[in-house]
């Protein structure tokens, strides 16, 4: 190679680029975590990251998938168990933010499927949508960091909770949920036929009224179109 | 050679004023006034995974003259250029049906690994040839000419058997390629590998040149005295003082051609960028004015 007195000590411009780079990347894509357990230990994380794990696809703004599972292993022993949970959700923030949302399903057209043809209906949900069951509330934690106000102290409460993240053009909703609906919901959205999603949601309480759930699901614009499972193509 | 033909709904010779490059965190901004710019450029990989801002630029593009600059089609790689990546450049250059569709002459993927820095190649007739399947291939897939900039070098190699204006030079007769001239990073490249950026400008094809940039450097501290300094293209400042002056010889021996200024690190505001277009601009008229007849006094 040549280049000045020690071209090889001129390939650390890349090398450094790379890392820092991929680095930043990261840090503009999780400024919450970063504020839960401060940058220096997110930076430690990146950095490790970037080497670890690197980027197989040009597009960057795609980068980061496998951070927060990367980040918790990297902080164990720091007494941050729910570092992973409240990673997983800023990333779902994050893309559902991003999103367009899409004209929302009307009941009419619903109506109109009719009562046994639905069951066997899946539904198209907007692409601003994620669900995430976690062992602990960090739907709260997100909402004191968005709120841009934090106590002096707050516990994570060790409980589980079913969150819906929906999100478009910039705007975004943290949405906790009973287990029913989350599974009825998420179900949904994994373009399960309406029957399965009920069955899912009856497993965590028999008195789940599916009608009632399909109508809020409608009337919220989480739904935007149906579709026959078994022939494809409207109902 | 790939048999393109120049399309785009947009006459680069009506381009009269320099343009800015266009980063995610100005494009509320720009969506919602015009600019006072020629034109903006953006990097499609910061629109492919971000549907809202997607959306965002095909309402700006309905007003606006773009180009597109990629950073991700690898090229220089010798495992070939990336297709997934190329067919969603692609299909969002069909939808903007921008001014230019350019990128680099670089490499940045290797088994599987997207490297995320624009790795230098050696100019040698193996490396012209592939480079040249490759610029073929992408033509083909844009169906319109790709314009092919010129890095930035801190290393060269050993085995190179012509330079790079060579290279650039029979790139284009053998692939109808078109070229961006970066500007800055011939001065920077100049002075790091230590030849003289006037004649590197000199030893270009004009005719072949479609577009101009212009971007800051940075000055990399020397460790110790044994150490080389380096310009360093960072993208982080105005553009410098002997940076404008080889634009302006740039101009005197190519003509008047479409400018942008990049400016992606440590992002100032959009008016600030457009400071920097306005003084391209006055620097551009300043050339055209040389030389012509002072008006008579009446």
């Amino acid at each position: 190679m040549r280049g000045g007195r020690d071209p090889h000590a001129r390939l650390e411009v890349h090398v450094r680029h790379y890392e820092t780079s991929l680095v930043t990347a990261l840090h503009m894509k999780f400024p919450a975590t970063q504020w839960l357990v401060g940058s220096e230990l997110v930076a430690a994380a990146a950095r490790a990251y970037v080497h670890a794990r690197p980027p197989n696809r040009p597009c960057i703004a795609e980068y980061g998938r496998t951070f927060p599972v990367f980040l918790a292993q990297f902080a164990r022993g720091r007494g941050l168990p729910y570092l992973r949970m409240f990673t997983e959700l800023e990333l779902a923030a994050g893309e559902t933010a991003t999103a367009i949302g899409l004209p929302p399903l009307e009941w009419s057209e619903v109506a109109k499927a009719g009562a046994e043809r639905l069951l066997d209906c899946t539904a198209g949900v907007q692409p601003g949508t994620r669900y995430l069951r976690s062992r602990w509330r960090v739907d709260e934690l997100m909402k004191i960091y968005l709120s841009g106000s934090a106590p002096e102290r707050f516990v994570v409460a060790a409980a589980q909770a079913c969150i819906e993240i929906r999100g478009a053009r910039g705007e975004l909703r943290i949405i906790r949920l009973d287990r029913a609906t989350f599974a009825f919901r998420a179900a949904l959205a994994a373009r399960r036929t309406i029957e399965d999603s009920v069955a899912r949601a009856l497993r965590h309480e028999p008195q789940f009224d599916a009608g009632a759930a399909l109508r809020d699901a409608v009337q919220s614009g989480l739904l935007t179109s149906l579709h026959l499972h078994s022939g494809g193509g409207e109902p | 050679m790939s048999a393109v033909a120049a399309s785009s709904r947009f006459d680069a010779r009506a381009v009269r004023r320099a343009g800015v490059g266009l980063r995610l965190p100005h494009l509320l901004e720009v969506a919602a006034a015009a600019p006072p710019v020629g034109w903006l450029e953006i990097h499609p990989e910061n629109f492919l995974a971000n549907p809202h801002a997607r959306e965002v630029l095909l309402d700006i593009a309905t007003r606006c003259v773009l180009s597109v600059h990629t950073v991700g089609v690898s090229v220089g790689s010798a495992e070939g250029v990336d297709r997934e990546h190329l067919s969603r450049v692609v299909a969002l250059v069909e939808e903007l049906d921008p001014l230019f569709v350019s990128g680099h002459l670089a490499w940045s993927t290797h088994r599987g690994r997207f490297l995320n820095d624009l790795l230098p190649v050696p100019y040698d007739a193996e490396t012209l040839r592939l480079v040249a399947e490759h610029v073929d291939e992408v033509q083909d897939a844009l169906g319109r000419p790709y314009l092919i900039e010129n890095p930035a070098s801190y290393v060269g190699f050993d085995g190179s058997t012509m330079t790079e204006a060579e290279f650039l030079s029979e790139l284009v007769q053998r692939t109808g390629c078109r070229l961006l001239c970066d500007v800055s990073n011939v001065y920077v490249s100049a002075t790091n590998m230590g030849y003289d950026p006037y004649e590197y400008i000199a030893a270009l094809p004009a005719a072949a040149i479609g577009e101009l940039h212009l971007g800051g450097y940075t000055r990399e501290d020397k460790p110790d005295e044994s150490s080389d300094e380096l310009l360093i293209d960072a993208h982080a400042s105005p553009i410098s003082e002997p940076a404008w002056a080889l634009y302006a010889y740039t101009l005197r021996r190519v003509g008047a051609l479409p400018t942008l200024i990049e400016w992606d690190a440590a992002l100032p505001s959009f008016s600030r960028l457009t400071e920097e277009a306005a003084t391209a601009d006055e620097l551009a008229a300043a050339v055209a004015n040389e030389g012509q007849p002072l008006a008579s006094a009446r």
